[in-house]
């Protein structure tokens, strides 16, 4: 069993061992910082990897991949910190951590490719980290359930962008992702270019969560805080807002790029804000927003205006400073309490008072509120909104989804926290300074940004000219002047102060919609995982019944299909030149003994007269050998098969004395059609034999060595006894090991005992 | 007189199917042993068994006669009938203990190593 958190252990002694593990994202961090100081973007690199595939390691690092590789090891190195504190009582910490260390190389590998297959493969090292983080508390059913659907979801995605990304190296003539940026305005008017583009953004929007694909990122949040903080408000879900800002600038012009992103982010957008109004739990409320602001990202990429690059740069960066905090604050609370219901959770303040510093910090710049970086971004968005001249509905929407997530700031930050002191343990004391000191440098460089805006002036605008390249030198400095700032954020901070106030109203109406759960995407998703496995029920009872019977008959069916499907594909004449001469009426003879023989084993219904009739059938085939030159074949065949009647008539005994099989007075239909065609296909098979010239080169070898080499003048037997000895030492063999494996089986049959 | 033998060994291979499928533990035997005499008869026609001498050096002479047959087919349907002959005996030997064993020669009842009635996923086929 591993152990549980201990939560009822405020004061952690000891267990920060881990904090060195921060070291590694530090140094990334330090050395980004340095490099982005010291050297002009983009850098590039590349290592030869498959040349015969044309796939190389190759990396370039420009300003888009600068901001995120920022958020991947800033954020990064702070998640270290706050997860060596939260964890610190954890037994499986190594484990965790081992792996969130693996996601973030996957991460900076994935920003950073410049080959398509190598992004690739980063991106489903990301999805499959995720998996394991999510489901790290591997002994909860609902963790297992949740860590499976992402990993379905995220890499079911994986395979579309997969198959989008093999189109488009095909059109481009190469796998290197910025040649294909370079190649996109020549196959613009490529018929397969929409069906890449689909793909590809199929890929983006599972990886970020866009509706349809939104259901498996509230049920992340079964994995532990730090992850939730980590991979799934900053980070991996930025992935795939990160390939739609990359081929942004390449396909900008394609309507159906433009307008999809726009209809999907919106719709986005407006479900996750609302669906947060049905969720009680602080994390998954936050996730819905997550998904809200996700949406936003996407509906932003898809304006087309130089602002809008400017825009998704500035959110991108504002939303990973206040929503990472503001996870770390539902982490510190439910360490603290034991629960993250904000229903039994109020005047927290008075507790847990720097936490509740962050959470006003970091809701301020949720709200978009002045004296935060969110304000800024905010700003951004209603320049380039303005613009774009978006059409109203989605301005409208806009609106509704500011002011939900203003309501949820003031969750968050403000109804927690305020209020008659209420949570369900006894003694709840402040955390640890692991756990406080990450969100809290988080909140304060978010006020820093905008106080000083030099600081990430240049790192945005380099990220924003890579997304639009048409971006000049724009100033990012949040306005402060009432008007603006009325128009921007009144409406709906006015509107999110209602929201807040009757959140409680709202809640319960939106909860007992109960139609949201039964036919939403996520009730599609299990009834296809339902449906999958009632499938392979359903095919392995028809396909892997057990009946011998019929496995024969579904192999016989296979066999004849394929063999007509060949032959149509081939020769589909029938061969009637027959080149060798009649041997008269030995044959006709012959041929009536087999025919009369077979026909009468499957009509007689006593086993003995079917065994005597099938005799009939060896006897004419001695006939057939006798009359064509093969004496010792004869002899052979009449030898063999009256051995062979003997030893089946000795037996028959055994199967009369059986229980009396149901009787078959008729053969089935299938049988006798399956007959037939078995034995159709073989007369078409000698007809076609019939027509190939024979080669003799063998027969004419052994004739001629016969005499000289072998010393025989009976040239079948010299081939078996001398050219061919060992086979024919091998057979005797076979004969030998046959009867000792009957051996016991007859001692079993002899006498009465049952074996 | 070819076509004729072509047509008696596909009457032949369309009897041997049946026995096969006929879902009786004996028959099927039989059935494997006329498929198996048929295949042996299809092997022994690629030689194109055009006169009625064997492949045989007279005495005093070197060669072979210009219109012996093909050897080599004949070499291998001779191994074929007898190891065929060997696992046919031992087959029905076979079948004749698991008869006596089962009590009944119904190949599809033999289920011994198939899951039970009552499992979910692969209930046993139905009798028809």
């Amino acid at each position: 069993m591993p152990a549980p958190l201990h939560l009822d252990h405020p004061e952690h002694h000891g267990g920060h061992a881990c904090l060195w593990v921060a070291l590694l994202p530090l140094a990334l961090f330090s050395a980004l910082a340095w490099g982005v100081l010291h050297h002009e973007l983009p850098w590039q690199g590349e290592v030869a990897w498959v040349p015969s595939l044309g796939v190389s390691l190759a990396f370039r690092i420009d300003g888009l991949s600068a901001q995120m590789l920022a958020l991947i090891t800033g954020i990064g190195t702070l998640v270290f910190v706050y997860a060596s504190g939260y964890l610190a009582h954890e037994a499986r910490r190594g484990r965790l951590l081992g792996v969130l260390l693996l996601f973030m190389l996957a991460m900076i590998g994935a920003v950073t490719a410049d080959n398509l297959i190598v992004l690739f493969l980063f991106w489903e090292l990301t999805s499959l980290s995720s998996f394991l983080l999510v489901g790290f508390k591997h002994d909860d059913a609902h963790a297992r359930a949740s860590a499976r659907q992402a990993l379905l979801v995220t890499m079911g995605g994986g395979l579309a962008l997969l198959g989008g990304f093999v189109l488009l190296a095909r059109m481009a003539g190469t796998w290197s992702l910025s040649g294909v940026q370079a190649a996109a305005p020549a196959i613009m008017h490529d018929p397969l270019l929409p069906l890449a583009v689909v793909l590809v953004m199929i890929g983006a929007f599972t990886k970020s969560a866009q509706f349809p694909f939104h259901f498996w990122l509230p049920n992340a949040m079964s994995a532990p805080t730090p992850v939730s903080a980590y991979l799934h408000s900053a980070t991996m879900v930025k992935l795939g807002i990160y390939l739609l800002a990359r081929f942004d600038a390449s396909f900008n012009d394609l309507p159906l790029w433009e307008s999809t992103l726009i209809t999907v982010g919106t719709i986005t957008a407006v479900w996750g804000a609302v669906l947060a109004l049905r969720e009680r739990d602080l994390k998954r409320i936050l996730a819905r927003t997550t998904v809200s602001a996700l949406g936003t990202l996407t509906l932003l990429i898809g304006l087309s205006t130089p602002g809008a690059g400017l825009a998704v740069a500035a959110f991108l960066f504002a939303h990973a400073l206040y929503k990472a905090p503001l996870f770390m604050v539902a982490g510190n609370i439910d360490h603290a309490t034991g629960t993250r219901s904000i229903d039994h959770l109020m005047g927290l303040r008075h507790a847990m008072p720097w936490t509740a510093a962050v959470a006003i910090l970091a809701g301020l710049s949720m709200a978009g509120l002045p004296l935060s970086f969110g304000f800024v971004a905010k700003d951004v968005m209603a320049v380039a909104k303005a613009e774009a001249e978006l059409f109203a509905l989605a301005s409208y929407a806009l609106v509704l989804v500011n002011a939900i997530a203003v309501a949820v700031a003031g969750v968050a930050a403000i109804r927690v926290f305020w209020g008659p002191p209420e949570w369900p343990r006894g003694k709840v004391h402040e955390a640890h300074w692991t756990m406080l000191a990450p969100p809290l440098l988080i909140v304060l460089l978010g006020l820093e940004f905008e106080l000083i805006p030099n600081v990430a002036n240049p790192l945005l605008l380099a990220a924003a000219q890579s997304i639009s390249p048409a971006l000049g030198q724009v100033d990012l400095q949040a306005t402060h002047d009432l008007a603006t700032l009325l128009s921007t954020s009144g409406i709906a901070v006015g509107i999110g102060l209602l929201l807040f106030v009757f959140w409680d109203h709202l809640h319960e109406v939106l909860h007992r919609q109960h139609w949201l759960d039964r036919y939403g995407p996520a009730a599609l998703y299990e009834a296809l995982l339902h449906g999958l496995a009632r499938l392979a029920a359903w095919h392995t009872r028809a396909i892997q019944h057990g009946g011998l019977t019929g496995y024969l008959r579904l192999m016989l069916a296979a066999l004849l299909a394929m063999g007509s499907f060949g032959w149509l594909l081939t020769v589909p004449a029938l061969q009637l030149e027959w080149q060798w001469a009649p041997q008269g009426w030995a044959w006709l003879a012959a041929c009536v003994l087999i025919a009369t023989g077979a026909l009468a084993a499957v009509s007689l219904r006593d086993r003995l007269a079917v065994l005597m009739a099938s005799g009939l059938i060896g006897y004419g085939s001695a006939v057939l050998f006798l009359f064509a030159g093969a004496p010792d074949l004869a002899f052979t065949q009449f030898m063999v098969e009256t051995a062979l009647v003997v030893v089946a008539a000795s037996l028959l005994p055994q199967f009369v004395g059986a229980a009396p099989s149901p009787a078959r007075r008729r053969w089935r239909a299938t049988d006798l059609a399956l007959a037939v065609a078995a034995g159709l296909g073989c007369f078409v098979l000698l007809t076609q034999l019939a027509g190939l010239t024979p080669d003799t080169q063998l027969a004419d070898w052994f004739a001629a060595n016969s005499l000289p080499e072998g010393r025989g003048r009976n040239v079948v037997n010299v081939i078996i006894v001398d050219f061919r000895a060992l086979d024919t030492l091998g057979e005797i063999a076979v004969v030998a090991f046959s009867l000792l494996a009957a051996m016991p089986l007859l001692a079993g049959l002899r006498g009465d005992r049952q074996p | 007189m070819e076509l004729m033998l072509a047509i008696t060994i596909s009457i032949t291979v369309a009897a041997g199917v049946l026995l096969v499928l006929s879902g009786e533990l004996f028959r099927l035997v039989i059935g494997l042993a006329m498929l198996g005499s048929t295949v042996n008869l299809v092997v022994f026609m690629t030689a194109r068994p055009a006169s009625l001498t064997p492949p045989v050096i007279a005495p005093g002479v070197a060669t072979l006669p210009a219109d012996a047959v093909n050897a080599l087919p004949q070499a291998l349907v001779l191994t074929a009938i007898v190891i065929g002959f060997a696992l046919l005996c031992f087959s029905l030997v076979l079948a004749a203990w698991l008869a006596r064993r089962q009590r009944h020669a119904d190949v599809d009842r033999l289920r011994t190593t198939e899951p039970a009635a009552s499992d979910a996923v692969k209930p046993p086929i139905l009798e028809d």
